[in-house]
């Protein structure tokens, strides 16, 4: 994204929106690990150290969106920590940038078992 | 030891409950225990949020989440603990909301987890229950930031298995582990900086604390739904409401402003309160606290000085209020009483650009105002801080101001809240709609017939001209009052009645039925009385009405309808 001022260009690279997202993601209860989007599907259980990785900024020249692939602890409400990720992630980019963010989508990819009832 | 001897000297003595074991109908009123007084205790843990994060509040998510499990076993007769507190894990499960939500129902997962299988709850099982409950909440996040619910659930769980050495009794570990959890509570400051900064303790581990102090109260036989101590949101102080019963011993007013030293021991605060006035209330934002307190004559410094011990004086106000009573009841008697929202139900929320504005605002039945108008347009955090704590999801907003409707459609980005807009130009208009709310009804239906009123009301506008302009062929001199109708320049006068009289032709008044005005804060009754009584002459067929606006720079707003 690209700020014009009297001084010059400020540009802002999806590559730092993501890192801010991925910080808030790991943050957020619920979610164990960040997983590639184009690895195939048997083995998404990689957790990426790399914020590109689970994370997809877009940009077309007004809106910014954002999807994340998650993986979740198994036995939390699903729904309730991919909302709170959405929000969380929402409002840290939307605080560090000044930008409005349309759109967070969260792509649960697995779940972690750590214990089954 | 002699049997008697023991029976006297034991703790069982205390609480008559003490006698029965922990079943699961024992447990389910434990549990239930724990909303109430959560619920009791719900805005004192919302206003400890430190990220406007717009995820709903930790106090309201924690509830639902605890309504959800009370809802699981209303109905529920089951004696066996293991199955009713995996129901209760079941309900907290799927009614989670937000974070301190899903965190709570994983500390009931683990809890529930370990009482598998067993009839009654003793003090091996409790200790061992927590310290399942703790291992679950932890593995469910990958850094765990300490200084949170966490941190106390840890703590919670570290001292009920110290004090097992002691005894066996969970009635007593109960009440070890609801001391541990408040000085854990009151440590979460020093573990995590940004709830320091902001001078509070966690939101989620209060929480926590009350939920286990809920059930120790039952057991003492302690109320449950009143609140001993609390603080409320700086917007929800209701100062106007407290002048409405002024006692003998209540002469002075003082509100102060602080930021205290050290995290408040709030209970401690108003116990100390007590000794010096009445009527305490305690306020909390924008990073200061805010204590308000009635007290008698020749004690006015008392609460100054006894604040200046905890922490830094930003502002202190003293007021006679003997005096300020007297003036309000000789003025008006109305007070601001703006009308309290349910979950679910349309909380609206009005910019108001005077204070006579909003009164008539609020006997509309608005549940929020904003101060402001032309020339002080509020932001979109005043904005977004006037509904944010409203307890409903539905929100409707009117400007009142064309200038002020961007700032609003910033305000409803940064929220979850379901935000509508009602694009309301002009006071008259905001007023017009607000007529039209049904607080219960469907927000779309009822959006779509507040807009539509909107056109069917005329705006009349009079103030000074700043600087000499013709604009659409008024000549207007710098100094003049300037008529607007709808928005638009109309006419300029060098006196207000001619002004008002020529604005109501040119608005055709006498094809309606009723005109409004709202004087501003410049003007006087006397003279609006005297222009009200030549529109009464000019349009006898009119109904006519005159309101204490109290808004600056414009002498006159005129509803025409």
């Amino acid at each position: 994204m690209t700020e014009e001022s009297q001084l010059g260009r400020v540009t802002i690279s999806p590559r730092a929106i993501a890192t801010i997202a991925y910080q808030a993601t790991r943050q957020s209860y619920g979610v164990v690990g960040l997983t590639s989007k184009n690895l195939m599907e048997g083995i998404t259980q990689v957790i990426v150290k790399d914020p590109t990785h689970g994370i997809e900024v877009k940009y077309d020249g007004q809106k910014i969106s954002i999807d994340i692939y998650v993986i979740i602890e198994y036995g939390t409400r699903i729904k309730s920590v991919a909302s709170s990720v959405s929000n969380t992630v929402k409002f840290n980019v939307e605080k560090a940038l000044g930008m409005p963010v349309e759109q967070v989508n969260v792509h649960v990819r697995g779940l972690r078992v750590s214990d089954t009832d | 030891m002699d049997p008697e001897e023991q029976e006297k000297t034991s703790p069982a003595q205390l609480y008559p409950m003490q006698k029965y074991p922990i079943d699961g109908q024992v447990f389910k009123s434990l549990v239930e225990a724990s909303l109430t007084w959560l619920r009791t205790n719900q805005q004192t843990v919302n206003v400890l949020n430190v990220f406007p994060v717009p995820d709903g509040d930790t106090g309201t998510n924690m509830v639902l989440t605890m309504q959800a499990a009370c809802d699981e076993i209303a109905t529920s007769a089951e004696r066996n603990i293991g199955k009713l507190t995996r129901m209760v894990a079941h309900g907290a499960l799927m009614g989670a909301r937000g974070n301190s939500g899903v965190i709570l129902s994983q500390l009931w997962r683990g809890f529930a987890r370990a009482l598998d299988n067993f009839e009654i709850l003793d003090g091996n099982l409790l200790v061992d229950a927590l310290h399942q409950g703790r291992n679950t909440a932890y593995k469910g996040v990958v850094r765990p930031v300490e200084g949170t619910i966490l941190t106390v659930a840890k703590d919670v769980d570290a001292e009920a298995r110290h004090y097992l050495a002691d005894t066996q009794d969970p009635y007593a570990i109960l009440e070890r582990i609801v001391s541990a959890a408040d000085a854990s509570v009151i440590r979460t400051p020093d573990l995590l900086p940004v709830l320091k900064e902001a001078g509070v303790v966690d939101a989620g581990g209060k929480g926590l604390y009350f939920i286990l102090e809920g059930m120790l109260r039952y057991i003492k036989g302690l109320p449950l739904d009143v609140t001993t101590a609390s603080i409320q949101p700086l917007a929800a102080m209701k100062m106007e409401n407290a002048l409405d019963n002024i006692e003998p011993g209540q002469d002075y007013e003082v509100v102060v402003d602080f930021h205290p030293n050290n995290v408040l021991d709030v209970p401690q605060f108003y116990e100390d309160l007590q000794q010096i006035g009445t009527s305490i209330q305690l306020g909390e934002g924008d990073g200061i606290y805010r204590m308000h307190i009635h007290v008698p004559a020749d004690k006015e410094n008392v609460p100054i000085n006894y604040i200046k011990s905890l922490g830094i004086v930003h502002k202190a106000t003293i007021e006679n209020l003997r005096a300020q009573v007297e003036q309000f009841q000789h003025e008006q008697g109305s007070l601001l009483q703006l009308t309290p929202v349910e979950p679910g139900q349309i909380a609206t929320v009005v910019v108001a650009p005077g204070p006579g504005i909003a009164r008539v605002f609020a006997s509309l039945g608005v549940s929020a105002i904003v101060e402001g108008g032309q020339t002080m347009n509020p932001s979109t955090l005043e904005i977004l801080n006037a509904f944010d704590h409203l307890p409903t999801d539905q929100v409707f907003i009117l400007p009142n101001n064309k200038n002020i409707i961007l700032a609003a459609q910033s305000a409803a980005q940064l929220t979850v809240k379901h935000v509508t807009i009602i694009p309301s130009r002009s006071v008259p208009q905001g007023m017009a709609a607000m007529m039209r709310l049904v607080p219960t009804g469907n927000p779309e239906e009822i959006a779509a017939e507040m807009i539509s009123v909107l056109s069917d009301v005329e705006t009349g506008e009079i103030t000074v001209a700043t600087r000499s302009v013709e604009i659409d062929g008024v000549n207007v001199k710098k100094g003049q009052l300037i008529c607007m109708l709808n928005g638009k320049l109309v006419l300029a006068s060098n006196n207000l009645k001619s002004a008002a009289l020529g604005l109501l032709s040119k608005a055709h008044a006498d094809h309606f039925e009723l005109v409004t005005l709202f004087y501003g804060a410049e003007v006087s009754r006397m003279e609006v009385d005297a222009i009200a009584d030549s529109i009464r002459k000019k349009f006898p067929e009119l109904d006519l009405e005159v309101q204490d606006g109290g808004q600056p720079h414009y002498h006159l707003i005129i509803s025409i309808e």
